[in-house]
């Protein structure tokens, strides 16, 4: 009890530990849980974006795919094409994910409920279908193959990091992801952060108070969808070979069922989401034909009857023990 | 595409036959449409669910009528009838345990039990069905009406002659029925209904069966036409819900209209331009409809 009350009242003490685990573990892991890791971690960075978007901002984006396809895709395609280096075309991936973030916003966002969500819905199925029938440029469903790894580092005394093992690359990401979540937590606690949770929890008072709501909602809308980008175009650089399937809507519903298990509106939650539904089915060799049916299940208990998900749960009943021995 | 006959008279009556044949297709699959978003829009009216699941009820009716007619022996217009059947009691258990236990969670939420529910089936039909392609083939399958340069399945024409009999049997239920009276004044109104003592939790039970058994109709009509797949849903459910938001949300004469405007799009569009971006071309007239008209056809006020 005490080791628990002391680790919620210091949540920094915590998230150190944790990242500890995240940067030592790993160097006692093979190749396939390295793999795993990495993947959650990419999967990580998209849900941190969205959960902004969804959690904090409360918009349902069921189209997230789309920006993941199109940095990956950005990404590989500048890479490949015009034989850029690894940051000039990371960059371009960003601000290319960023201005179709913007542009898809200012219609979709004068929607509302259904609306916004079928909107971008219809905007993933689009860009899917793009990238599967374009296929002098994208490879069609045959994907796009030769997208470069990060450029070796030099470092001031001589040696050079270099991104060809997958523990680099695991380190590589994870960085991103470190960066992100710092930047998604003081970006919650600033005075924009606010605005989104007061646009959720009711955006006719917040319009009515004088705040610009569509303003807002389209900062969210584009700071999610160069998250999005950002990890498409890691998760392309990390598998050099970019294919439709990544960019597929169904990832884009699979990647709000993550945020929904992991809990929706905390910050945990976007990291939980991905380890539980990505690493655990992985390690128990979950056959993929079943895999959905068991993902939906899942999905449909922890909506009826953890709706806050595992985070918001635990949370919950860390701060019941707290006041309960308060009390006493 | 059924192929076109061409008449030696000249280019002219190729052209218009092209443009008839077109229509026709469009019409054919208009209809279908037409089931699947009249369904939707009542889920939606109703119990406020936008049941992204509409595509997977569809596709396990056209298993029903796979299954049915092939191993059982039984008749093609005895499995539509099951498949209706089967789908409205599976409607009422997906309501039961999923639906109504969420009455009163926010409409995010709803949406995400709602995909939870395709992950399921899909991943049921998966499971059982196999991932195999599956044909149902009845006598007359290949058999073809021609008429002025423009050919029609026959399969095509019982769809439409079906989808006009179901149609009208819900607008005369609704319209004519004390039942289907309460059922709109629920789509409506929903707290004037309850002030009426319209029981609205079986209302909206009976509007999700209905929904489900219509998707389940849709699925056996159009089974003899495709291949069966478990995915194959997915492409008419977003047509689908583009014409309930071209239409307006829960309005059913919308539904049916954005239904047959979507399926002229779609077929007009494949045909004269490319028949891999149709779809494109679908949700980029549900979006303008919707910077045009946010609120649909005939929708409620926002």
């Amino acid at each position: 009890m005490k080791t628990i009350e002391k680790l919620s009242s210091s949540p920094w003490m915590a998230w150190l530990v944790l990242l500890l685990i995240a940067l030592i573990v790993p160097m006692a892991m093979g190749g396939y849980l390295i793999t795993i890791i990495t993947i959650v971690c990419i999967y990580a960075i998209v849900c941190i974006g969205l959960n902004l978007l969804f959690g904090y901002t409360g918009l349902l984006s069921v189209g997230h795919s789309a920006f993941l396809g199109i940095g990956a895709y950005a990404f590989g395609l500048i890479a490949i094409k015009f034989g850029l280096g690894f940051w000039p075309s990371f960059c371009a991936s960003i601000i290319i994910s960023g201005i179709a973030g913007f542009l898809i916003g200012i219609p979709a966002l004068r929607l509302r409920g259904h609306y916004f969500v079928l909107v971008t819905l219809a905007f993933a199925v689009i860009i899917n279908i793009v990238i599967m029938a374009w296929i002098e440029l994208t490879g069609g469903a045959g994907g796009l193959a030769g997208a470069p790894r990060p450029d070796p580092i030099p470092l001031p005394w001589g040696d050079v990091i270099r991104f060809h093992s997958p523990l680099s690359m695991y380190y590589f990401i994870l960085f991103f992801l470190v960066i992100i979540f710092a930047v998604s937590y003081r970006l919650i606690n600033s005075l924009v952060g606010k605005t989104f949770i007061a646009i959720r929890d009711d955006e006719n008072l917040t319009q009515s108070l004088g705040i610009n709501t569509m303003s807002n909602k389209l900062v969210s809308f584009t700071i999610s969808a160069i998250i999005a980008g950002i990890a498409g175009a890691l998760f392309a650089s990390y598998n050099t070979v970019i294919s439709p399937d990544s960019a597929g809507f169904m990832k884009g519903m699979e990647v709000v069922a993550y945020i929904i298990i992991g809990g929706a509106g905390t910050l945990a939650g976007p990291l939980v989401g991905p380890l539980v539904m990505i690493a655990i089915p992985e390690m128990l060799q979950i056959v993929p034909e079943i895999r959905g049916l068991l993902f939906g299940i899942i999905l449909v208990l922890f909506i009826i009857f953890l709706p806050r998900g595992v985070a918001g749960e635990v949370s919950l009943l860390i701060s019941r023990i707290k006041s309960q021995s308060k009390h006493t | 595409m059924p192929p076109i006959s061409i008449n030696d008279t000249g280019d002219r009556v190729f052209v218009v036959a092209e443009l008839g044949q077109y229509l026709v297709n469009g019409i054919s699959q208009g209809c279908l449409y037409c089931l699947l978003a009249s369904g939707l829009t009542l889920m939606l009216g109703i119990l406020g669910v936008p049941n992204f699941a509409h595509g997977s009820l569809y596709m396990l009716g056209a298993y029903i009528a796979f299954y049915v007619v092939m191993l059982l022996n039984v008749s093609y217009l005895m499995s539509i009838l099951l498949a209706a059947v089967i789908l409205a009691v599976l409607g009422l258990v997906i309501y039961r345990f999923l639906f109504y236990p969420m009455r009163d969670a926010p409409h995010a939420n709803l949406f995400v039990a709602a995909i939870a529910l395709l992950m399921i089936l899909e991943g049921a039909a998966l499971l059982w069905f196999g991932g195999e392609t599956k044909w149902l083939i009845l006598p007359y399958s290949n058999d073809i009406i021609t008429f002025g340069g423009m050919s029609l399945g026959v399969q095509r024409l019982i769809i439409i002659l079906a989808t006009l009999m179901v149609m009208l049997g819900l607008e005369l239920f609704i319209k004519k029925t004390a039942v289907g009276a309460a059922l709109e004044a629920t789509a409506q109104n929903r707290e004037g209904a309850m002030l009426c003592g319209i029981k609205v939790t079986q209302i909206a039970a009976m509007a999700f069966a209905i929904g489900t058994a219509l998707a389940g109709v849709a699925g056996a009509l159009i089974a003899p036409a495709v291949m069966i797949l478990p995915s194959m849903g997915l492409g008419p459910l977003l047509v689908a819900f583009s014409a309930v938001i071209v239409g307006g949300l829960g309005s059913i004469p919308g539904a049916v209209l954005g239904a047959f405007i979507l399926a002229l799009v779609e077929s007009l569009t494949s045909g004269y331009i490319s028949a891999t971006y149709s779809l494109v071309f679908v949700f980029v007239a549900m979006i303008l409809m919707l910077l045009i008209r946010p609120r649909g056809l005939f929708g409620k006020e926002l």
